[in-house]
This record gives C-alpha cells, sequence and structure tokens, in this order.
C-alpha cells in the first residue's frame, strides 16, 4: 500500500494541494482531505474509460490517431476546443495544432469567466493570491458564486474559516453572499442579500453611487438602507474581498456585469485595501489562458486561418462557430461541449466530423466520429495546472495507466497532420 | 566555423576595433577551426548580446499580454516554415521575443523578477523563449521571511533561507523591489522612506536593504543584489537612490540599480520635474561597487509592469488607464499599467533626457548597462535607437528639438557632447552585463568563450537601422539568424545559482500556516529545466 | 405558470458526473429541476413529480425536487438536461445564455424525465424538442 501526500486534486480551480491518495495494487482505494467531487474523480478514475474508435468501431490507438490527423488536414475552418481539465504541455500542443491546421482555438473560458476576462481587458482588475485572503481578509463577499457546491473546500481552505496570519477564523471575517437564491453557502455567511435575476449591474451600480455619496433609494430589489450598509461596511473594512461565479458572468449583462465589479473594487481602493476574484470553474482552466495568452497573445476564442493568432469572441468562441455552422470540423480536447453547450450548438457538432481526445465516455464522445482515450491528469499523469488565482501547481502520477498523457496523443497528431 | 576578416569589439579582452579572424568548434570560440566561412568584411563584430533586465517571463508578464488585446491586434506575426507564430507589440508572445532578440544580435536575457510562489510560471515561459539563454531573479525584498529573520537579527537563517530560496526557485539573482513598500501595499500603503518601518514586521527598506545585500556576498553570489529603488517615480525623490547606494557601500557590499532613469528625478512636482541625472551619476561615479542599468525611456506606447503594486496604483490615479494590482501571499506585489511616453508632454520629454544623461555623465561605461526596463520604457527592440542617442549628439539634438520646449532647460543633456565609440557600445550592451552577471563565457570572443556573436553592417548615418537587425547571428556556433531574419530555432539554457542554504526548522511549521500550498509543493522541479546549468557562487 | 431559468453546479451533479455521464446516477442527480414549495403547490406537483419545462429553444420533461431556489424561478443542474432549454446567443461575448432566461412550466403526472438517449437522437437528428 503506497500512501501519496501532497497530491493536487484535479477538479476545481481550489487545486487543492493537500490531498492523501492510499494506492493499493495499482489502483486507488482511498482518500483523505478530498471533497465528495474530488473523491469521486479519484476513486472512480477507472471507471467509464473511454476506448479508441473511429465511426463507432473499437479500432488501435494508432488508427484513431491517423483518422484524427486526417480529419483536421483535410478540413477548412477546423475548431479546437476544450483544454480546460488537462495539463499545460497538452495546452502548448493544441496551441501548436491549431497554427498547423488554421484552426479556430477556444477553451471553456468562453462559456465560463470570458466575461471577465473581456471586462479585464477594458479596466483590469485588483487581484491577488488566496493566501492574501486567508491571512488579511476581515470582508468577504460571494457574489453570484455558490462555494458550498461548487468550491467545496474554499471556506475552509481560503475563505471562511481558516486560521490566517492576522485573522483567526470565521469570527475575524464578516462574509456576505449575494445571489438571486438562498443556497447552502448562504447558510455559512453573515448576511445574505438577494438580488434580483438579471439585475446585478444595476446593484453593483448602486453600490458604486453610494460608496461616493450618492442618495441611493433602492436597486434590484435590495432596499436603499441595505445597499448603503454594505458600502459602509466595504469602505470600513481593512481588507476586503469579492469572489464572483457564473452569476454575473452568464446573467444579463455578462461582460458588462463584471465591468462594474471590477469598477467598484477599483473605487474601493480609493478608502482601503480591496480585491477581487473570479471563481475558476475547472482546475486548470487558469491554465489554459494562461498558455494562449504567452503563445498567442490571446486567452481564448482564437483563430490561425492567417498564419498568425487573431482574437475575436463571439467569432471564434465555439458556441458561435457551432451555432453559426461555420466550423466543419472539431477536435474536442479535455472537455466536454455535449453536456454543458447549448442544444443548438451540440447539434452541429453531432453533424461535423468531430474528434473526442478524453479519458472518460464523455456525452460528446458518442457524437464523435473519432474516440482517442487519454490519460487522467493529475491521477495517471504530471504536468502544470494553475488555480484560479494564478499560483501554478505540479500535478502528479499517483498511478499508472495504459493511456497516452495528452499532449503525447497531439504530437503524435501534429506529426500525422505534417509539423 | 570561421569568420573572417570583421572589425572585431571584444572589451573583456581589450580589442577595439580589430580586424581579425574568430574560430568556433564545439559551439565554443577556439583557438582554431575548419569549416564553413563568413566573409565578415565590411561588418562589425560584436558578442552576443547581453540584456541583464528585461520582463518577459511570468504571471505579471502574463497578464500585461491578456490586458492588451489592442497591443497585440498591431503587431501579428505569421508563422514561417521555421518560426511559429505570434504578437507583438510591448508585450510580445513568447516565441517572438526570442525571434526579435535574436534578431537584435541579443543571445542571453534574464527575467528581471520572478515571485517564489509563482517560479513555475516564469520558468514554462522561459522554456518557450527560443534563441537566447536564460535566467531569472527571485524577488526577496518583501519577503515574510526575510523580514522576519531581520527583524530577530537572526543571520544564520536568513542566508539559510536566501540560499535555500534560490535553489528552490532556480534563480539567478536577489531582487529587491520597493523593499517593505510592497509588503505596506498589501494593507494599501507604502513607505516614504528608507527609514520608514515597514507594518507589523517593524524593519525599515534600509535594514531590508543592507542585510540582503550583506547576505549576498556572503553567499557569494555572481551578481550584486539587484534593486529597484524605493520612492521611484517621486518628483524630488532622487535622493533615495544614492542613500540606497550609500547603505550598501557602507556594508562593503555591491548593489545593481535598475531602471536608475525612474528614479532620478529632482523638481517638486509633476509641473517642475526635473533632471537629477547629475548628483545620481556622481554618486555612481564615486562608488566602484555601484552599478546601474539605464531604464530608457522611447517615446510611443509601453506597458509599465513592476512589481512595485504601490507606484502602479499611483501610475493608474495619474493616468486613469486600465490597471492591474497582483499581490502574490508572504512575498511580492506587481501591478501593470499601460502608457504612452509623448514628446510633447514635459513630463515625458524630461524623463527621456534622464537615462541618456545619467548614460553620458557616469565617467566609467563598465558600470551601466543599457535597458529600456522593457516593456516599461519601451519595447526591447527599439535598444538601437538608444544606441544611436548615445552614439550621436546629432541625433541627441534632433529629438531635443522635438519634445516640449521647456523639457531641454529641465536637464544638462543639450549640453553634453560626448558620443558613445563602438567600443563603449559593446561595453554597455555585452561586456559590461556579462561581468556584472558574472557569466564567464559571455559577453566576450575570447577562446573559451561560448560562440555567440552577433555581426552587423555599421553605417554611421543609421546608426538605429545598423543595430536593428544583425547580419549574422551565432548561438553556441551555428548560424541562426541571417539578414535581420531568424533561419534556425535554436533553445538555449536556463542559468540558475546553488549557493548553500537549507530552509530553516522554524520556517517549515509557520509556511504550511501561512501559504495555502504545502511546502513540498513549493520548490520548482527540475523538470521546469530541461537545459539548465548552474553557475557557481565565489 | 412563467417562470425565470436558473442553472448551475450542485454537489451531486458534480459527484455523479465524475462517475460518469452515462450513469444511472447523473441521470437522477441532473434530470432534475428545484422549485420552490409555494410554486410546486400552486402548479399541482410534489416533491418527485414530474414537470415539462419549455423555453423557446427547447423542451424537457425533469423530475422535481423542492427548495434551493426562489419563488417565480426554477433551477436546473447543469448538463445536458439544463441545456435543451438554454439559448446559444452569445451577443459577441462567447458567453450563451445559460441564466435568466423565461421558461414555462407545468405539472406532467405520472410522467417520466427525458431520457439521455432521447437527447442524443435529437443532437442527432437535428430536430429541437424531445
Amino acid at each position: 500500500m503506497v500512501l501519496c501526500k501532497g497530491v493536487v486534486c484535479p477538479f476545481c480551480g481550489c487545486l487543492c494541494d493537500d490531498l492523501e491518495v492510499e494506492v493499493e495494487n495499482g489502483r486507488i482505494v482511498s482518500t483523505k482531505n478530498a471533497c465528495p467531487v474530488s473523491r469521486s474523480k479519484f476513486l472512480s478514475h477507472a471507471e467509464d474509460r473511454a476506448k479508441p474508435m473511429v465511426g463507432g468501431r473499437e479500432v488501435s490507438v494508432e488508427e484513431a490517431i491517423g483518422e484524427a490527423a486526417r480529419i483536421l488536414r483535410e478540413a477548412d475552418f477546423p475548431l479546437i476546443y476544450g483544454l480546460s481539465s488537462t495539463e499545460s504541455d497538452a495546452q502548448r500542443m493544441a496551441v501548436r495544432l491549431a497554427e498547423l491546421t488554421g484552426a479556430s482555438l477556444d477553451n471553456t473560458s468562453s462559456t465560463c469567466h470570458g466575461p471577465t476576462v473581456l471586462a479585464a481587458q477594458e479596466c483590469g482588475a485588483v487581484k491577488c493570491t488566496l493566501g492574501e485572503v486567508k491571512n488579511r481578509a476581515d470582508l468577504i463577499v460571494f457574489w453570484g458564486c455558490n462555494p458550498a457546491e461548487a468550491h467545496i473546500r474554499h471556506p475552509i481552505r481560503y475563505s471562511l474559516t481558516p486560521a490566517g496570519m492576522y485573522r483567526q477564523g470565521k469570527k475575524d471575517r464578516f462574509v456576505v453572499h449575494v445571489d438571486v437564491r438562498e443556497t447552502r453557502t448562504s447558510k455559512m455567511v453573515n448576511q445574505f442579500v438577494k438580488v434580483q435575476m438579471g439585475k446585478d449591474y444595476e446593484l453593483l451600480s448602486a453600490l458604486r453611487a453610494a460608496l461616493r455619496g450618492y442618495e441611493v433609494k433602492g436597486a434590484a430589489g435590495v432596499p436603499g438602507e441595505v445597499i448603503r450598509g454594505l458600502a459602509e461596511r466595504m469602505k470600513g473594512c481593512r481588507f476586503g474581498i469579492i469572489f464572483f461565479g457564473m452569476g454575473l458572468t452568464m446573467s444579463r449583462g455578462k461582460n458588462l456585469n463584471i465591468d462594474a465589479a471590477l469598477r467598484l473594487v477599483r473605487d474601493l481602493n480609493e478608502h482601503t485595501k480591496f480585491l477581487i476574484m473570479p471563481m475558476r470553474g475547472h482546475f486548470n482552466v487558469s491554465g489554459a489562458n494562461e498558455v494562449l495568452t504567452w503563445l498567442t497573445g490571446y486567452p481564448f476564442a482564437v483563430n490561425f486561418s492567417r498564419g498568425y493568432p487573431v482574437y475575436n469572441p463571439g467569432e471564434f468562441s465555439a458556441v458561435d462557430l457551432l451555432c453559426r455552422e461555420e466550423c466543419d470540423a472539431a477536435l474536442i480536447l479535455a472537455s466536454d461541449p455535449a453536456a454543458h453547450f447549448p442544444a443548438a450548438a451540440v447539434r452541429h457538432l453531432a453533424s461535423i466530423p468531430t474528434v473526442v481526445i478524453d479519458p472518460k465516455v464523455s456525452l460528446t464522445s458518442k457524437l464523435a466520429r473519432v474516440v482517442i482515450p487519454s490519460a487522467i491528469a493529475g491521477i495517471e499523469c504530471e504536468g502544470t495546472a494553475y488555480r484560479m488565482d494564478g499560483v501554478p501547481l505540479r500535478l502528479k502520477r499517483i498511478v499508472d495507466s495504459p493511456y497516452l498523457p495528452d499532449r503525447e496523443i497531439l504530437e503524435r497528431i501534429i506529426e500525422r497532420v505534417g509539423g | 566555423m570561421i569568420i573572417k576578416n570583421g572589425t572585431v569589439y571584444d572589451p573583456l579582452n581589450g580589442i577595439n576595433g580589430e580586424r581579425m579572424d574568430l574560430f568556433i568548434e564545439g559551439g565554443r570560440m577556439v583557438e582554431e577551426a575548419k569549416g564553413e566561412v563568413i566573409d565578415a568584411s565590411g561588418l562589425i563584430v560584436l558578442p552576443g548580446g547581453v540584456d541583464l533586465h528585461s520582463h518577459v517571463a511570468g504571471s505579471k508578464v502574463n497578464l500585461g499580454r491578456l490586458m492588451r488585446p489592442e497591443d497585440h491586434r498591431r503587431d501579428p506575426v505569421p508563422r514561417t516554415e521555421i518560426t511559429r507564430s505570434g504578437t507583438g507589440y510591448t508585450v510580445p508572445t513568447t516565441y517572438v521575443t526570442g525571434y526579435r532578440y535574436a534578431i537584435l544580435g541579443y543571445t542571453t536575457v534574464m527575467e528581471a523578477a520572478m515571485p517564489p510562489l509563482t517560479a513555475r510560471h516564469v520558468h514554462e515561459e522561459l522554456n518557450d523563449i527560443p534563441m537566447v539563454d536564460k535566467g531569472a531573479f527571485t524577488m526577496m525584498g518583501n519577503n515574510h521571511f526575510v523580514m522576519k529573520y531581520l527583524k530577530e537579527g537572526n543571520w544564520e537563517n536568513l542566508r539559510n533561507f536566501v540560499g535555500w530560496l534560490l535553489k528552490a526557485t532556480k534563480g539567478y539573482a536577489i531582487k529587491l523591489v520597493n523593499p517593505g513598500g510592497v509588503e505596506n501595499w498589501k494593507w494599501g500603503k507604502n513607505v516614504e522612506g528608507l527609514d520608514d518601518r515597514v507594518e507589523n514586521y517593524g524593519v525599515t527598506p534600509r535594514e531590508i536593504i543592507r542585510g540582503l545585500a550583506r547576505v549576498n556576498e556572503e553567499l557569494g553570489l555572481p551578481h550584486p543584489i539587484h534593486v529597484h529603488c524605493n520612492k521611484l517615480g517621486v518628483p524630488g525623490g532622487f535622493g533615495t537612490v544614492i542613500e540606497t547606494v550609500e547603505t550598501v557601500m557602507a556594508e562593503k557590499a555591491r548593489i545593481h540599480v535598475t531602471h536608475i532613469q525612474f528614479n532620478s528625478y529632482g523638481g517638486e512636482d509633476w509641473a517642475t520635474l526635473s533632471s537629477a541625472a547629475p548628483e545620481v551619476a556622481k554618486a555612481l561615479n564615486r562608488f566602484a561597487g555601484a552599478t546601474c542599468d539605464l531604464g530608457q525611456v522611447i517615446f510611443g506606447e509601453a506597458t509599465t509592469m513592476t512589481g512595485d503594486g504601490p507606484w502602479q496604483h499611483q501610475l493608474f490615479k495619474l493616468t486613469g488607464n486600465k490597471w492591474y494590482n497582483s499581490d502574490v501571499e508572504m512575498e511580492v506585489g506587481a501591478g501593470i499599467v499601460p502608457y504612452t511616453f509623448k514628446p510633447k508632454s514635459l513630463v515625458n520629454a524630461v524623463q527621456w533626457t534622464i537615462g541618456l544623461e545619467v548614460a553620458l555623465l557616469v565617467e566609467d561605461p563598465w558600470k551601466l548597462v543599457l535597458t529600456t526596463d522593457h516593456p516599461n520604457a519601451g519595447p526591447f527592440y527599439r535598444y538601437p535607437k538608444v544606441i544611436e542617442w548615445l552614439m550621436s549628439k546629432k541625433a541627441r539634438e534632433k529629438t531635443l528639438s522635438e519634445i516640449h520646449r521647456v523639457a531641454p532647460s529641465r536637464s544638462t543633456l543639450p549640453s553634453l557632447d560626448r558620443e558613445y565609440s563602438l567600443y563603449e557600445i559593446a561595453v554597455v550592451t555585452r561586456a559590461a552585463p556579462a561581468r556584472l552577471l558574472g557569466l564567464k563565457r559571455k559577453g566576450h570572443l575570447g577562446v573559451g568563450a561560448d560562440a555567440d556573436v552577433a555581426l552587423y553592417e555599421f553605417r554611421e548615418d543609421d546608426i538605429e537601422g545598423s543595430f536593428s537587425r544583425a547580419r549574422y547571428v551565432i548561438k553556441d556556433g551555428e548560424i541562426v539568424v541571417k539578414d535581420g531574419r531568424v533561419v534556425k530555432e535554436c533553445w538555449g539554457r536556463t542559468f540558475w545559482v546553488s549557493p548553500p542554504g537549507e530552509l530553516p526548522e522554524d520556517a517549515r511549521q509557520e509556511f504550511e500556516r501561512h501559504y495555502t500550498v504545502s511546502l513540498e509543493n513549493y520548490p520548482v522541479e527540475s523538470e521546469y529545466l530541461p537545459r539548465s546549468e548552474v553557475i557557481p557562487c565565489r | 405558470m412563467e417562470v425565470l431559468l436558473n442553472t448551475g453546479r450542485t454537489v451531486d451533479q458534480g459527484v455523479s458526473m465524475e462517475r460518469g455521464k452515462t450513469s444511472q446516477e447523473y441521470f437522477e442527480k441532473v434530470a432534475v429541476a428545484f422549485l420552490h414549495p409555494e410554486d410546486a403547490k400552486a402548479l399541482g406537483v410534489g416533491e418527485g413529480g414530474t414537470v415539462r419545462i419549455t423555453t423557446e429553444f427547447g423542451s424537457v420533461v425533469l423530475r422535481c425536487f423542492l427548495g434551493n431556489t426562489e419563488r417565480g424561478s426554477v433551477f436546473v443542474p447543469m448538463g445536458p438536461w439544463a441545456n435543451a432549454l438554454t439559448s446559444a446567443l452569445t451577443e459577441g461575448t462567447g458567453m450563451p445564455f445559460l441564466k435568466g432566461l423565461r421558461a414555462r412550466i407545468e405539472a406532467v403526472p405520472g410522467g417520466k424525465p427525458t431520457t439521455l438517449e432521447e437527447l442524443l437522437a435529437s443532437w442527432r437528428g437535428r430536430s429541437g424538442s424531445v
């Protein structure tokens, strides 16, 4: 029995690195410190594995790779999408492949925190790493996110209860939850503020106005005195932070909601130390943004048809390319758009030659012409992942597997495509 | 390979424009060799350029890229058979960074600021910069443990910690950025002077500077402490840089002051901004152990990015431009703000005079390195313009006539006649930085040196053009650039240092308590340095 | 009843997803809709009953549970059932509409939640309704 300590979890943007995993006879038998989803991922790692397929027929991995290369080579306007659940070397290979095939390259941030990036490209952002929050924050605002269900250990590792250098624990922190509905997160906090659906922009603007001394009577279903009280509390704290999620990025306003939040935080820095952090969903979507940015200059929705990177969210983002039926082939890596894209986009994906590289049987693989099974990053192969706050950690290989890492599969496709 | 009949400038070996043949074999300069002959008649031959301060890799550089799609759209770089695609302009992508340095004839580049917690990111990006040898400076001036041991007066622990941290980050040198000020910035404040106390730690910037300078020498590190001084960008704040130098000199240690232009401001406010280059140059002239790089302003677009969080916030307030802030627990901070230097802005024009003034007033060119603190004061591909200004009074006069009409009176630049010779240019772009970094096989062309060679066609009437595109660049004995184009992609190595030092016991527990990563996951694994070389300490 | 549709993560969705999206557990945890008890009462559906939710983009039958949302809205965990209802309109941002959509909800007494096979067929068959 082997005990692996300091294991980095490959599920969500928390990238907890204190997991302990027990391995017996090459199989994971138990985990410690893992949240329920993480535990599920580790313990079921060997289940439901994808098999190499072409046209519904099981084939050798080499044959599947060959067919994948053919599809990409022959496509006029291919899409390469996903990237967020694999490690940075695979992401680098994906950029190389996109460059060689003149593809559009997009990652899951386009349907997650892409709007955050769009807003930050307009006004920047005041950010920090999670340890700054743990050590210093006395005011925490969860806005449009639900860590209790989506970033399960975030409250105990970073934001709610841990003892930090200047904070003993929860009693030294005031925590606010702003959302359209009460969730399990609301039960952990000191104050819940219910905002009307689609009205976050109004509430954020009202806070900015209150901060500047304007009279605020109420907004988004929130009474004026609650808004004024919150503004005062934010102004008067020593170190505050807003954690935000899909409640802001996906609702009406999208990137404009984030823009308002970023500017609110910027305004607050006139009075005190205040920061903001997006709750990144996948464990390496941050990394996908980083890798694409250092190689192309752009974080997502990049196109290489002209031989150089061109950036245009809305034009080269995956949902758009699929809905407008512009791409004539797709390679889906480390993501499952059939499960998480609106059906209109999935229908086009089903109609074009699609290659799926995934450790598991994903819904997209059921629509794909080619399926190539890969090793699970962080369990069966090592690599780098970037946490929600940009901190890079090395994923470990806990068990061996017969599967190739994503990066190697991509390298072989690149070779066959002619790179 | 034989480089035949070129006019060689090799200051480290005292060669000043001699017509001679050079021989290369096995990637090194040798006494004699056979093989391919490069006809270098009519060309000048210099060692490959060494940039000892540039922001090219890591999380804040990438934030700079991320926040500026408009910067990249102006400068797309298509792929070729040999080279990858990418984008510029002020914060180019990694491949483009490598190619453009090579085209300039540079073969070694040091990343100026590496936060320990995100060192992995720096190395990942460095591994995607082709063509050049590289390294990165580990930031320590606002580090929790450094300040703690200084406060305790525990020199042994401090020395151990610093040695350990350099190894853990695979860093090359000790970097300080606004020491003490960035820790205060984590509460929204700054430091006002060298003897201000850092909140909760009770140490002063002076103590941090002195302590790290001392440790630097005790560990025998090749490079001096590399310091971005307190009170950067403050009119009238030039006294701080002089005091900083004096503090280190009193320790009998060395100091390298980086982008000294930004700390050399006289006057009382922005309206009365004047150059304090004469005072600063005087201090540099006085002290043998003090060196600097310029941080010369180039008019046009820039992206400011430093570890000086509070200063970057200030710049946001002054300009209203978009602003990224990035604080890293226990260690460092950073800020990024796009900026445009305009010749008709009085402030920018005065700033422009200062870097050149310092270069012309410091008597010994071996104490100076040409930089623009890329991309803070301008992109590195404009270094040839700085060379032109240094070599040609006429070129300076032309620019002086184009800037805000009051600016020349705020500086002594108009009165300076000195013109740099090619030899001196070779000093400030090759020989001096190599020597300062302690890289014995760089910056010269003597036997045993790495065969990193740059050949230019030098035209007196177009100095900038002459240095913008090398005729030939040889890296490790292979031709990689011809006529200003990359003809072969190659990969350099990462230099790092491995001084003695283990993490003190009491630090282990504190680390686990206050950081949000486990200690075992903190040090950079060797997988991140596929090609590396440890440079020995003295 | 007219409601606003909200979609998002739940722990059960995450855990069952890691077990496998073709699993019975995933079906049971994700082909669901959460309604406020008062709205459920007005609709005439109880805990565990089935409802049909329709938007201009599609329509699915889901098993209904009480709680986890406010009056006037229905919460469906992220996944293929939610996405049968969501809009692909990104308004030039790349981000489709996954929250805050107008939806109609009606009780389907004795109904059966739309199966994954039916969803797959709808994707392959290029038709909008299931």
